[in-house]
């Protein structure tokens, strides 16, 4: 029983490598709001967010309902015409102006609002701190970060996955700042507004896929990606050093992938990836030989006239944030959307369907598609945006009770794992954010009505089945 | 005080599982899901009961909270039964994603695995549900008592219900998987029976100091269940190892 080779360690990793991240940054969101604003204490708060309306303890239901309507409104707006203005930036290819701003707005990010949470705890927990290494722990810690996410090629994959998910974190409570029906309301927004973003044809973040596919680059933009699991087959003798060596393969693959991103932005989506190395059982010892490899087999591929590298890919988001905001309470976020095509190892060429994905294993056949995005042969790609909103969904849950926390995480995790079920069916970029957040609103409004008084009633009196 | 009070409730509750969930299931992805995907089964079925009890809240006569024990009980042993069905479904795909991987099919103690997970999806979500929310104010200084348990506070008894009910359910889903697989009716039946059994020994608690004895029969029923689990999975196992050694004799001897 070599524990490695099973189907049970196999199958699903990737999933849990997306939601592994999604449930740490929800579970970090979850303690930061349960620590600083203990009683969900609305401060209002100006920002991009409370444009039309600042609600009032006082105003009546409907004026409640009217503003937070108008507000999540003007979100959105602002939203689309910021991942249109990416569009025409990108158009024009203005690369490195986003790449740039991207970078920039993240390094903002981490050190005012970073900053600020840190500052927040400390106070909180009264932690004795003098305020030289309190500043110089927040620049290392934002140029760190923004070293991570700008040169995400060069940082070892591990930390720039620990800043994206700070990010998420950090916009994820801000928003949490946001008064009760203008959060839920931004939420219904954006799964609507991501729904037609990314699916309609004239969605901004549709045509920013499209475009970026017909160009065969890669778009800037903050998108989590999986490591990959290794290959099923190239793992038999799989051992510690086997990982470091699967991961260095996996990143020489991945030379140009970019992903800034910023702020929260909404984002969306979901997209699988294959790794196109021709990889079919390859027992490789050590890194160089598993690049001839790959190379070889990627000629080969290539003489039979098939496109083997590809890899549609996909989606993302973008978000722009917008630094208007004077303390740092606005954020916005757009979701832009970009694509990233990914190419093959060292720059063979990639080939790119429209945003379907295409699998490159030789040996698989057409039935193993489905399953393909489930098996271990690929990575997948979650914008930033979906692990912010997620994130607020549960933590403005976690304002009312932490059994609501519970029936939300669950909610929004079944739902991401729909969409990644779609995503292996549909074979295109999807958006990650409308299954989960209704499921994760209708579940928390089930369990606030309905379930919550019979379990405490039932658990008062000892009752329990 | 308050903290280690809070953290120590919460372990009587929920370390078993911990440590179920970080030496068995944590290293195998597939299994992890399995456990968020029942977990999300039972918290579905708990909604859909409170619909339907909501309308009754608060509870006072106490024919009604038997009613309200046989239905619930009953319907999320209803349930049982189906996820075992789709599980078998979904049996048949991995094979075939086993076979097209060139791995082997999925064995017995692996299927024993994803049992256990299963199990532990709906434990987890009852002890979090039913007692995890109910522990937050054990994290703050004092305590709590109800009326009808003056001898213990109400987070240890909800602590130590909530541990008894974890087990029952992870066991008691291994059993019943093995029943379902044998066609064995008396397998079968052992989950819904104790608990059923379990759920009206809680019934105890509603009287006088009737906590003093209605925990600890429940946690005598968690016992139970883990006993009969460990017999029932020891004979197949020792089942399969003669059968395995059997044909080894035989192909050596052809």
């Amino acid at each position: 029983m070599d524990g490695r080779t099973g189907l049970l360690e196999s199958v699903g990793a990737e999933i849990m490598g997306i939601v592994m991240p999604v449930s740490t940054c929800m579970l970090l969101v979850v303690l930061l709001v349960r620590c600083l604003t203990p009683h969900g204490s609305d401060v209002s708060v100006r920002s991009v967010a409370t444009l039309v309306y600042t609600e009032k303890e006082s105003d009546s239901t409907s004026q409640k309902l009217e503003g937070a309507l108008l507000n999540s409104l003007a979100l959105v707006g602002v939203v689309t015409f910021i991942t249109f203005m990416l569009v025409l930036l990108y158009y024009y290819r203005c690369t490195k102006f986003i790449k740039y701003y991207i970078c920039f707005s993240a390094a903002f990010m981490l050190s005012t609002m970073g900053g600020t949470v840190v500052f927040q705890l400390i106070q909180t927990l009264s932690i004795p701190l003098d305020i030289v290494s309190f500043l110089i722990f927040i620049l290392n810690f934002t140029v760190v970060g923004a070293l991570a996410i700008f040169m995400s090629n060069a940082m070892p994959i591990l930390i720039t996955q620990f800043y994206l998910v700070m990010i998420g974190m950090l916009a994820a409570f801000w928003f949490t700042m946001l008064p009760e029906w203008t959060t839920w309301m931004t939420l219904v927004a954006m799964a609507v507004y991501d729904l037609f973003a990314v699916l309609a044809p004239g969605g901004p973040l549709n045509l920013l896929v499209e475009l970026v596919v017909s160009r065969d680059e890669e778009f800037p933009a903050l998108i989590y990606e999986t490591r990959p699991v290794a290959r099923p087959d190239s793992d038999s003798n799989a051992g510690a050093s086997n990982d470091n060596q699967h991961r260095r393969r996996w990143r020489s693959q991945n030379v140009r992938r970019t992903s800034a991103s910023e702020d929260a932005g909404p984002a969306t989506e979901l997209q699988p990836q294959t790794i196109s190395s021709g990889g079919r059982n390859r027992d490789l010892r050590d890194l160089m030989d598993e690049e001839r490899q790959v190379n070889r087999d990627v000629h080969e591929d290539n003489s039979e006239g098939r496109e083997n590298n590809s890899n549609g890919s996909l989606l993302h988001e973008n978000i722009g944030s917008d630094d208007e905001s004077i303390p740092l309470v606005s954020r916005e976020s757009m979701p832009s959307v970009q694509v990233t095509s990914r190419s093959g190892n060292q720059g063979t060429h990639t080939e790119q369907h429209n945003i379907t994905m295409q699998r490159d294993d030789d040996d698989d056949d057409h039935e193993g598609l489905n399953i393909s995005a489930l098996s271990a042969t690929g990575s997948l790609r979650l914008g930033l945006g979906d692990f912010v909103f997620y994130s607020l969904l549960v933590g403005r849950a976690a304002m009312y009770d932490l059994t609501t926390v519970y029936a939300c995480y669950l909610a929004i995790i079944a739902g991401l794992g729909a969409t990644l079920i779609l995503l292996a069916v549909a074979r295109r970029a999807l958006p990650a954010l409308p299954i989960s957040v209704t499921l994760g609103i209708i579940f928390y409004f089930l369990t606030r009505l309905l379930m919550e008084p019979l379990v405490i009633g039932l658990s008062t009196t000892l009752l329990i089945f | 005080m308050a903290l280690a009070a809070g953290i120590g409730y919460t372990l009587l509750a929920l370390g078993p599982a911990f440590a179920l969930f970080v030496s068995v299931i944590a290293a195998k992805p597939l299994l992890v899901l399995f456990v968020l995907t029942s977990a999300l089964i039972w918290l579905v079925s708990l909604i859909i009961l409170s619909a339907f009890w909501r309308a009754f809240l608060p509870i006072g006569s106490s024919w009604l909270l038997v009613l309200l024990l046989v239905t619930c009980v009953s319907f999320q042993e209803l349930i049982r039964p189906v996820f075992w069905f789709s599980y078998k479904k979904l049996e048949g795909l991995l094979n075939a994603l086993a076979q097209r991987m060139s791995k082997p099919e999925l064995k017995y103690y692996e299927t024993m695995q994803i049992a256990l997970a299963g199990g532990l999806g709906h434990g987890i979500a009852h002890a979090v549900f039913f007692c995890l929310s109910l522990l937050t104010p054990s994290f703050g200084k004092a305590t709590f008592y109800v009326d009808s348990c003056k001898q213990m506070p109400l987070f240890l008894v909800a602590a130590m219900l909530s541990l008894s009910f974890l087990i029952i359910h992870t066991f008691s889903m291994i059993v019943a998987f093995n029943g379902y697989d044998d066609g064995k009716r008396s397998l079968v039946v052992f989950a819904p029976a104790m608990h059923f059994a379990a759920a009206f020994l809680s019934l105890v608690n509603l009287f006088q100091g009737g906590c003093m004895v209605g925990v600890p029969l429940v946690l005598v029923c968690a016992v139970g269940v883990i006993c009969y689990c460990g017999k029932i999975v020891w004979a197949k196992v020792g089942d399969q190892d003669t059968a395995i050694s059997m044909s080894n004799r035989a192909n050596i001897l052809s």
